[in-house]
């Protein structure tokens, strides 16, 4: 037997790209691993859920959980994680905010299993085979989960006690939030583990912004070649630094894209989309409605826009799973 | 069997709208109003909470176009509508639900009319799909 700290890394409905920054922590993630007891992570080693299930209650120190909840194996794997857990870490944009994955909300179930198995142009299924729940095969019953009507983040499934956000969060900031974990010195319930600042606030261009910024034209970031050392606000590209949280690094940034909001809403904000507008609509400089719905029409999928990471938690999206959604928990 | 009237939110502007007339005797004639110090003050947090909490339309009153009290705080409220409109579209909200009109009426008598007048609009329109944005098939897919 160890005394050292369990930690429990998950994934749920998630690329891999998270966990795959863990892995980018490099030789120190040794000393991560000499230091607690690792008793899950699927992406690299081969502990069964079952071996969760039968630890009692609170055994595990850390629980790590990246990815959105969109099915009842997320949502029941969670709720798991959250019972043998004594702190919950939601690990990344899909479980701090739902992910670009949350974009889906747009659209019903329905509507997405259609796209997918009949109408898309790359599909040829004459049958019109479709995923069910469960299907009898030679007198056996198979399963699968149950899809939810909507994606949702992780706190809307489960108590999470603190967010990394980030796709994926930065390496160091992983190794930040583990040292503070390992050394007691994590701050209040409920807090994010990433800069309280704007990125705007920490954006190495943030000195080229003129007092005053005027948009008489919106360009997408491939239509021209952005300036590197200016503001890309001050040149008509959409950058969502104003209202994202700082900590990335400004990787984005360095390399000449334009910030699309992955570390989420800054402190107090309920809307970090609808705020974001806000301060765009400010800038824009128009004279008359027809010249304001002109460059109105330039901004390309605006909700797209605004809120890439964040839909599920947006005020007209937010939705705390029900419970009649998780069939497998009656 | 009388219809239900549609629920519309109306923000005004205090320094064009019903500003000779108590608060109080606004309230009485019309539901769902808020009364504003600028329609600039509006932020589409405001808006999107108001739809998020049921409304099926939401008025905007604002000061008559150069006569903003804060000098263009209207002009910056129709910039967010606009941009709005398209946040909207994607939630199966017709733009049609929200509405600026820039104007002034220092007793408030007409502003009764003109929410009856966008109730009117968005009952031609049909129901607003409760909370649920997600069910709503307005979206068209490109292909």
């Amino acid at each position: 037997m160890t005394d050292k700290k369990k930690v429990a890394i998950l994934w749920l409905g998630s690329c891999g790209g998270c966990d795959e920054t863990i892995v980018d922590i490099n030789e120190l993630i040794l000393g991560v691993v000499n230091s607690v007891d690792l008793v899950l992570w699927p992406v690299a080693l081969d502990f069964k859920y079952h071996h969760i299930e039968k630890m009692a209650d609170g055994e595990i120190a850390l629980g790590i959980i990246n990815g959105h909840v969109r099915n009842s194996d997320h949502a029941e794997m969670a709720k798991l994680m959250r019972q043998k857990s004594q702190v919950i870490l939601a690990f990344g944009a899909c479980a701090c905010f739902g992910g670009t994955p949350g974009l889906a909300n747009l659209r019903s179930k329905e509507d997405i299993f259609r796209w997918v198995y009949q109408e898309a142009p790359t599909v040829i299924n004459p049958k019109g085979v479709c995923p069910q729940t469960t299907t009898r095969v030679d007198g056996k019953e198979l399963t699968l989960p149950e899809m939810f009507e909507s994606v949702h983040s992780l706190d809307q499934v489960i108590d999470v006690d603190y967010y990394l956000p980030g796709c994926p969060p930065p390496p160091y900031l992983v190794l930040k939030a583990i040292t503070a974990f390992l050394e007691n010195t994590l701050p209040a319930k409920g807090s994010s583990l990433a800069s309280h600042k704007a990125l705007c606030d920490t954006c190495p261009r943030n000195a080229s912004k003129p007092n005053k910024v005027a948009i008489t034209e919106i360009k997408r970031i491939h239509e021209v070649e952005a300036d590197p050392t200016k503001c890309f606000l001050s040149q008509g590209i959409i950058c969502m630094g104003p209202a994202t949280r700082s900590g990335c690094g400004e990787s984005c940034i360095n390399i000449n894209i334009p910030c699309r909001g992955c570390f989420g809403h800054i402190e107090l904000v309920a809307d970090s989309g609808a705020k974001f507008l806000s301060g765009l609509a400010s800038m824009i400089d128009a004279d008359d409605e027809a010249g304001l719905e002109k460059i109105s029409d330039q901004v390309r999928d605006t909700i797209g826009y605004l809120y890439r990471f964040s839909l599920p938690i947006s005020i007209m999206n937010q939705k705390k799973l029900q419970s009649d959604e998780v069939k497998s928990d009656d | 069997m009388k219809e239900k009237e549609p629920k519309i939110v109306c923000f005004s502007c205090r320094f064009s709208w019903g500003y000779l007339v108590s608060e109080e005797d606004i309230a009485a004639r019309l539901e769902n109003w808020i009364p504003i110090i600028c329609t600039g003050k509006i932020d589409p947090v405001h808006i999107l909470t108001a739809f998020r909490q049921g409304a099926e339309g939401v008025l905007i009153l604002g000061c008559p176009e150069g006569d903003c009290h804060y000098q263009d705080g209207n002009i910056e409220a129709r910039k967010r509508i606009t941009l709005l409109y398209n946040v909207l579209q994607s939630y199966g909200i017709e733009r049609e639900r929200l509405k600026l009109h820039l104007g002034a009426d220092p007793e408030g008598k007409t502003m009764p009319q003109l929410v009856k007048e966008m109730a009117d609009t968005v009952r031609k329109l049909g129901p607003r799909s409760g909370d649920t944005p997600t069910q709503k098939k307005s979206a068209t897919r490109t292909k």
